[in-house]
């Protein structure tokens, strides 16, 4: 499932393991990941210009590309 | 954590005015690019650029002088010593402190893109596939953190280690992991981008892991190894016509990497020159014939 791969990421990148949240929420056909990672780690998990975020939303993309309904995962991250 | 949303014209101007309303300079936000201006059509539907400004926690006393690996990842401004391409093009030093606008952000971006893949560009392998004993602890732990990512992104596949070609002399060995399967085609993406994206995340993990860069390409089903055959044999065709035509011949846009293998398969000619154009996505490469005086 898309949540274990971006927690999975996000747990290895960071300092704080145990800070890192994920919540699953379906909006309409969409679905919305939102990560939470303590305040000191938010930039482990954003990246320079947002590079490391970018980089989970591809993987996201991926995953998804070729599902029919053509559903989409969106990763918010607060 | 503060955080602060900006538009602008220009990514650029987004995050100026972001910096000016937090009162900071740039090496005290991360940036995240969360949406690209664009033009519209005649004016029509034009959109601003919009980004998010986030302080990081870093107003604590002074880091100590030699800021552990982690912190790599974190700082928006790498040590120098990683870019000395970018140096050169600088202009003459300006003091820090009265650089009111931050180092436009999409250029600094493709730059230190470039930087990234500047070692990892020939994607080429030396030899068949070597067992895990015969690879190093960075080859072995990316390997086993790609399976990680595979299994959780619910592709079924296997990674085979090899030795990729150097570059240059006397540099770190590299090593290619090369993802084999049946769904192997999905992880390539448009331009190699999921590829590249995979690449990035099992790099940065790894190092976290052992310190230390990591030097690893991840390429599936050999897409990079013979995208990066044919990009060489492509540049020598187009420098040979440059030549024939006496004019500058363009590139199709290419992303960083590619724009790096053609920059090093014509490096050793003294008939052409290479340079590279444009901004972001649209960046190319041109070929031009050096005369010779």
């Amino acid at each position: 499932m898309e949540e274990d791969l971006i927690r999975y990421i996000a747990e290895n990148l960071v300092n704080d393991p145990e800070g890192v949240t994920l919540n699953r929420r379906d909006a309409g056909r969409n679905v919305i990941l939102e990560l939470r990672v303590a305040q000191g780690d938010m930039g482990r998990v954003i990246g320079k210009s947002g590079r490391v975020a970018n980089a989970m939303r591809s993987l996201l993309r991926a995953m998804t590309e070729d599902d029919h309904r053509g559903r989409r995962v969106i990763l918010e991250i607060e | 954590m503060e955080s602060i949303e900006k538009t602008g014209d220009t990514v650029e101007a987004a995050i100026a005015a972001g910096l000016a309303e937090l009162g900071v300079t740039a090496a005290e936000v991360m940036v995240e690019v969360l949406e690209e201006p664009s033009r519209g059509l005649f004016g029509l539907g034009a959109k601003p650029a919009r980004v998010r400004l986030i302080m990081m926690a870093s107003r604590r006393p002074p880091e100590p002088p030699a800021p552990p690996p982690a912190a790599k990842i974190t700082s928006p401004e790498p040590p120098v010593t990683e870019k000395p391409v970018r140096q050169d093009r600088e202009k003459p030093a300006r003091p820090p402190r009265q650089r009111s606008t931050p180092r436009p952000a999409r250029s600094a971006q493709t730059e230190a893109e470039d930087d990234d893949e500047d070692m990892h560009a020939m994607a080429a392998p030396t030899g068949d596939e070597i067992s895990d004993e015969q690879a190093d602890d960075h080859a072995r732990v990316a390997k086993e953190v790609l399976l990680e990512l595979l299994k959780r992104m619910e592709i079924d596949a296997r990674v085979g280690i090899l030795r990729a070609e150097s570059t240059r002399d006397g540099e770190e060995m590299h090593w290619i992991l090369n993802i084999t399967g049946k769904n192997t085609a999905r992880l390539i993406g448009r331009r190699g981008e999921t590829l590249s994206a995979l690449q990035y995340i099992v790099r940065l993990i790894v190092s976290r892991r052992l310190q230390g860069r990591a030097n690893i390409i991840v390429d599936a089903g050999g897409y990079k190894a013979s995208r990066s055959e044919r990009l060489k044999q492509l540049a020598n065709r187009m420098a040979d016509q440059a030549l024939s035509q006496g004019r500058t011949v363009t590139l199709e846009p290419m992303p960083p990497h590619e724009r790096r293998i053609v920059h090093l398969a014509l490096r050793a000619r003294t008939d052409v020159m290479t340079k590279s154009i444009g901004e972001g996505d649209a960046r190319k490469v041109t070929i031009s014939p050096v005369k010779s005086s």
